[in-house]
């Protein structure tokens, strides 16, 4: 059941030790609001997207409890509230742009005639429009960039993670993309974004986390972390942060 | 059972897209090889084989390894195409159940195989004449068929790390074995050690479990046939279940 006064996140001692022995993550724990637009900033390898595939089933975690609102992570009710765009472009290459967003539905519940409207809608909503038929390959790499974060949010989650959503994409789209994130925000979504872009961090995180080498550094607003280290600007933070870990 | 009917629609429809390389080759391959193989050989071998005429008896091994080979490659290289362009993600991030992950695949490959199988079929029956005598027992086997080949196919599919891996497996292990198991001729009129070496290889009785299906005679009984089948079915079904209940190989 889902549960209003649950946390969106709960990670508890969250530990991950890939095959090859690599330890990505240890002892992790985080709690994220719900409702709450949470950034999670590190340098690459800092276990962001380790933590991301952990919540949600992309990998086996070694140790740790993760809930969803209340549920595990792993339960086949958490995992349709949560709402993923990866990093990296991963559109089934056989299927349209509207075959992808009815099939994603479907996966995660919806009905034919709701996935349909829904997919019809998001289309619009992303400016896919003339694309609707066109097959993932065909597209470009900002139509791509769209088609996943309206794939990430085809099936209405209550946590939507976003993996670097902006990640080599123009100065216009990334406004864009901007606009409808913070859109969603404030219909009540939570938001886990990860980033580089410390100003994009900065323009529309609640609260930042500071992670490196699988561990938690720094928790707090974009404020809260400047007079924490005493610096101007997010930038500093992050260097110092980086620096004293 | 919204996601088991799903990723099956998905399945079919790559299926569908790509008729012309997932249906229409193979059955044009295995026609030609009734034609080169059945009516111009055929004729040169007198009295057939075990009574049955030479083009005739043929056609349920060929449609045999036409359907193993389909079931087998649909599934390898769905899975490995998914996996390496990382799309299964969103296959393992719904909340389905693994027993609905491993059937939507299988169905994938049964629906590829029986396409080509159903193709096959009406096809050699104004060619060839083909009779169909023991319907039950052909669809019993061709079902354990596509269960042990797709389930196949999704593993090796998993474990994959090319596509050399998924086609190695096809080249030299199936073809060569659906050859050797009495597509073309009969086992019983081997000599020995052939005979018996016929007998270790499981496409062999694959093969007699179809023809009695079709012809209605087999060189072994065909509880036998089906027996060794089902038990080669059952784990193969049972490791893609594990692979995706474990997540082994496909979440690090």
């Amino acid at each position: 059941m889902f549960r209003d006064d649950a946390a969106a996140l709960q990670l508890r001692g969250l530990t991950k030790r890939y095959d090859d022995g690599t330890l990505a993550i240890e002892d992790f724990d985080l709690e994220i609001p719900a409702g709450s637009f949470f950034g999670l900033l590190g340098p690459n390898g800092a276990g962001k997207t380790t933590l991301i595939s952990a919540v949600c089933n992309l990998i086996r975690v070694t140790a740790g409890e993760m809930l969803v609102f209340g549920e595990p992570a792993r339960s086949l009710t958490a995992r349709s509230w949560i709402g993923l765009a990866e990093q990296d472009i991963n559109l089934d290459r056989f299927l349209t742009v509207r075959e992808t967003l009815v099939y994603h539905g479907g996966y995660f519940g919806m009905g034919r005639d709701e996935a349909e409207q829904r997919a019809e809608e998001m289309i619009d909503v992303f400016g896919l429009r003339e694309k609707r038929d066109v097959r993932a390959p065909k597209l470009s790499g900002g139509q791509r960039r769209r088609l996943l974060l309206a794939r990430a949010l085809m099936h209405r989650p209550r946590l939507v993670i976003l993996d670097e959503p902006t990640a080599g994409v123009d100065v216009e789209l990334r406004l864009e993309l901007w606009r409808y994130i913070r859109r969603l925000h404030a219909e009540g979504t939570t938001i886990l974004l990860t980033t580089h872009y410390l100003e994009e961090a900065e323009q529309l995180c609640e609260e930042i986390a500071l992670i490196q080498h699988g561990r938690l550094i720094a928790r707090d607003s974009a404020q809260g972390l400047r007079d924490h280290f005493g610096v101007e600007r997010l930038h500093d933070v992050y260097v110092k942060a980086m620096q004293v870990s | 059972m919204s996601g088991l009917v799903w990723l099956s629609r998905r399945e079919t429809l790559r299926v569908s897209k790509l008729w012309t390389q997932t249906v229409l080759a193979p059955v044009i391959s295995s026609i030609l090889f009734i034609v080169v193989f059945g009516l111009s050989l055929g004729g040169r071998i007198r009295g057939g084989v075990n009574g049955v005429d030479y083009d005739v008896f043929i056609v349920p091994g060929l449609i045999t390894m036409a359907m193993v080979q389909a079931a087998y490659a649909n599934n390898s290289a769905s899975i490995f195409q998914a996996r390496f362009d990382r799309y299964i993600h969103d296959v393992l991030s719904a909340p389905m159940h693994p027993w609905q992950m491993t059937l939507g695949y299988t169905v994938g490959g049964a629906f590829r195989a029986s396409a080509i199988g159903g193709s096959l079929l009406i096809l050699s029956i104004p060619l060839v004449g083909a009779p169909v005598e023991r319907p039950f027992a052909l669809i019993v086997a061709v079902l354990l068929a596509l269960v042990l080949f797709s389930s196949l196919g999704t593993v090796v599919g998993i474990y994959a790390e090319t596509w050399d891996h998924t086609t190695f497996i096809s080249n030299i292990v199936i073809l060569p074995l659906a050859f050797l198991g009495g597509t073309f001729y009969s086992v019983d009129r081997l000599p020995a050690p052939w005979h018996e070496l016929s007998h270790v290889n499981p496409l062999f009785y694959l093969v007699d479990a179809v023809r009695f299906g079709f012809l209605g005679q087999s060189d072994v009984p065909i509880w036998l046939s089906l027996g060794v089948v089902a038990a080669l079915a059952l784990p193969a079904y049972l490791w893609a279940q594990y692979l995706f209940s474990s997540g082994k190989r496909l979440k690090d």
